[in-house]
């Protein structure tokens, strides 16, 4: 078994530790956003997403290998061809991020500004309803992505039979050699 | 793209009809099956009922006035519609704030009853 698959460093610690505090954030920051009581903690809460994303958006150009922004930027052309081998049923299998979780990912980084920014704007009361409207209609985008983001996890580590959660806690993932299609890093 | 569209057409789907307080009494009144009482709504809305807040923490006891967030302090905006044009003009925004406060002063929805007392005790001030 250990002559045909090799373990690779695929997630660094930093990236590792963004994407869980951003998922205790987040998560904190949605289950007190309709109380009055919690405001000092959803407040709290999105502040921290905010500065998580500020970090990411940093570490997407200076952090390592499989982080960077440029090793997943989702092209059109990638991205039909990453949806139709899943149509065959063949789906291409990537080390790092697939083009259609690289998509989700920039439109989270994407729904997590807008939501920051204008929970931030509706806190010290400029720009009105518009802004409290955007807020929950930025967030509750971020919701629906982070839903079909679990969804891809379970199918994709199904799909390839590896575990996707159990590397983005470790940081390692078990490489088939001969699924090596992938050589960026 | 069509998801994106879709939420950017949400967001400016803000109800466009408006409504009058006088409105929200009616429903309220017709949802609950019996006419409103101002004074029960004084009282309801000046006392703790059962939370640690009562609508007053922050609304103050005087509606007419501006009020104060009784977590962050910041300054909110008169309730009374008489001091404050845009109050009770829009339904969803109605809905969504009794909602939200209702839950955080008595860790439940307020009755039709109730938000007709508070209404017509709302109205009556001048």
């Amino acid at each position: 078994m250990s002559t045909d698959t090799q373990p690779i460093r695929v997630w660094d610690l930093p990236t590792r530790i963004f994407h869980w505090s951003l998922v205790a954030s987040f998560l904190i920051a949605f289950l007190t956003a309709e109380s009055e009581k919690l405001r000092d903690i959803h407040v709290a809460a999105g502040y921290t997403l905010a500065g998580l994303i500020a970090f990411r958006l940093l570490w997407g150009f200076v952090g390592g290998g499989y982080s960077r922004f440029a090793e997943f930027l989702p092209t059109p052309r990638k991205l039909i061809d990453y949806i139709k081998s899943l149509i065959k049923g063949r789906p291409q299998h990537h080390v790092g991020h697939n083009p259609a979780g690289a998509v989700a990912i920039f439109l989270l980084l994407g729904f997590g500004i807008i939501a920051a920014a204008s929970g931030w704007a509706t806190y010290e009361d400029i720009g009105g309803h518009f802004m409290e409207e955007l807020h929950e209609g930025a967030s509750n985008g971020m919701m629906a992505i982070v839903v079909i983001h679990i969804a891809g996890v379970i199918v994709s580590s199904w799909l390839h039979q590896e575990n996707l959660v159990l590397a983005m806690i470790t940081g390692w993932k078990k490489i088939r050699n001969s699924a090596h299609e992938n050589p960026a890093g | 793209m069509r998801r994106t569209l879709a939420i950017a057409a949400l967001l400016f789907a803000a109800t466009v009809h408006a409504e009058t307080p006088r409105d929200f009494l009616t429903r309220f009144e017709k949802e609950a099956g019996s006419t409103a009482s101002a004074e029960r709504g004084a009282r309801f809305f000046t006392t703790k009922q059962g939370g640690e807040w009562s609508c007053s923490s922050c609304h103050t006891e005087r509606p007419m006035q501006a009020g104060r967030h009784a977590k962050t302090d910041k300054p909110i905006n008169p309730l009374a519609p008489a001091a404050n044009a845009e109050r009770f003009t829009d339904a969803a925004k109605v809905d969504k704030w009794f909602r939200r406060n209702c839950n955080d002063t008595l860790n439940r929805t307020c009755s039709a009853q109730e938000k007709a007392d508070v209404m017509a005790w709302l109205l009556a001030q001048k």
